[in-house]
Formats: C-alpha cells, structure tokens, sequence
C-alpha cells in the first residue's frame, strides 16, 4: 500500500466534503507538523516506520495494511538507489543509504526479487523493473 | 542431470537470535564476511554440509531450505516447471557472481537451485 497516496486521497475526500478544510488540520488531525506533511505528499520526503505506523494509526488502517505501507516504503527506498550513480550490490550500503537494518535491507532485496520488480543480472549489474 | 545438495538454509523471522543459537549448541561459527551480510555457517566437520541464516519477513514462519547445484541453472528450472515446481525468485546474480533460483516443488516446499561462480584457489 501507497501511504502517501492514501494520505492524498483522504486529504481530498476531506476537502470535498468541506472546501475550507486546511492541509494545517490534516496534520493537526494525524498528530503532525503541517510542514512535515507537506514534504511528505508533495516533495517525496521518505516515510520512516515510525511516521508509518503513527500515520496508519491515525488513519484507521489495519496491521496488514500498515505492514503493506512499510514494505512499499522500504521496497521504493531500495529501489531509488539502484540507478545511483555510486550505486554499490551490498546489503550493508543499502543499509547505509536506506537506514534501513541490514536483515531489513535482505528481506526487501527477496521480496523485490519474488516480484520481479528487481533483477540481479550479473554480480554487479541490478535493474528496476521497466528499466 | 547431475544434482547436489550443497548447502542448507534456515529462513528465520530472528536470524541473530537463531544463529547465537546454533553457535553455543553445536559451536558452528557464523561469519557475514561477503557483500549481503549473508549469515554463512561452518556446520560441515567430516561428512556434512554448511548452510546459511537469511532473516524471515515479518509474522513468516522459520524454515530450512536445501540448495541444490546444478550445471546448467536454466535448464533446470525448466525441467522443473515442465514437473509441475513454480519458479518464486527468478534467476538471480549474487554479488559474489553464484546464481541461484528458488522454487516451489508441485508440494509446496521451497527449495533452491545454484551454479557457483569459480573460486581462488
């Protein structure tokens, strides 16, 4: 699950049903800073888990459903650095890069594997799906 | 096709947990020195074979998985769909150059399938 466009989606239906509805209450109403999520839906700003967690809470979604917003969080994290440019086939860089913990890193790696959205062609070259 | 059993892999949801496990009970050394930070096990003496920790997504049981080698990892797999196995994770380069694939024999349990990258003498 996307957090961040259900975050938007919610924002919206929010805002549908009062037009004077602030991005400002939103946040207040998630037990955030306005400026926090700002960056959040409109500059990409990385999820933590905690943010994560806190945010679904609040949301009203399920463990499986938070769970599935920690994975799409930490699968687009992986999957970012893949074209970078210093760009390194080890767990513990992604770890570094990611802040992510190195088991963390490996169970995204197998989860992106098993669903093709990454390939490991040699022991040095990765690429996203499409790519 | 010639096929061996070279390696056994726990799939465990507390892989530090397991491996101080398995080091205090059968003195097995567990080394992460290689780029996944995989968890290599020295389990072997005189007629066995090593193995491997890899860690267990969140709320998915442990398991033990073989790991096969074969000669020729493309002609294996599919041998093995033609059987009735499904392939979960495609065809995959390590960093340290082995190829392996894992699949669901037509029961249901995972196993893995490997060609080793050559090693230093």
């Amino acid at each position: 699950m996307d957090l961040r466009a259900r975050l938007s989606a919610e924002l919206e239906r929010r805002q549908k049903a009062n037009p004077r509805y602030s991005l400002r209450a939103f946040a207040k109403n998630l037990g955030t800073h306005h400026t926090t999520l700002l960056r959040v839906l409109r500059q990409g700003r990385r999820l933590t888990p905690a943010m994560t967690r806190r945010l679904g809470q609040r949301l009203g979604l399920t463990h499986a459903q938070i769970a599935g917003a920690l994975a799409h969080e930490q699968d687009a994290a992986v999957l970012s650095l893949v074209p970078h440019s210093s760009f390194r086939s080890d767990s513990r860089w992604l770890a570094m890069m990611t802040g992510l913990p190195l088991d963390q890193v490996n169970i995204t790696l197998q989860r992106l594997l098993s669903g093709r959205r990454l390939t490991m062609h040699t022991a040095r070259t990765w690429t996203r799906e499409g790519t | 096709m010639e096929a061996t059993v070279i390696r056994w892999q726990l799939i465990s949801p507390e892989p530090e947990a397991a491996a101080s496990f398995y080091q205090r009970l059968f003195g097995w050394a567990v080394t992460q020195d290689n780029h996944l930070g995989y968890r290599e096990v020295k389990s072997s003496g005189v007629h066995g074979i090593d193995g491997g920790i890899w860690p267990a997504p969140a709320g998915q049981p442990g398991f033990v998985q073989l790991f096969v080698e074969v000669p020729n990892l493309d002609a294996c797999l599919a041998s093995a769909v033609r059987l009735g196995a499904k392939v979960i994770v495609p065809p995959t380069v390590l960093p340290d150059g082995d190829a392996m694939a894992i699949l669901l024999d037509p029961t249901g349990v995972s196993l893995g399938v490997c060609t080793l990258a050559p090693r230093p003498a």
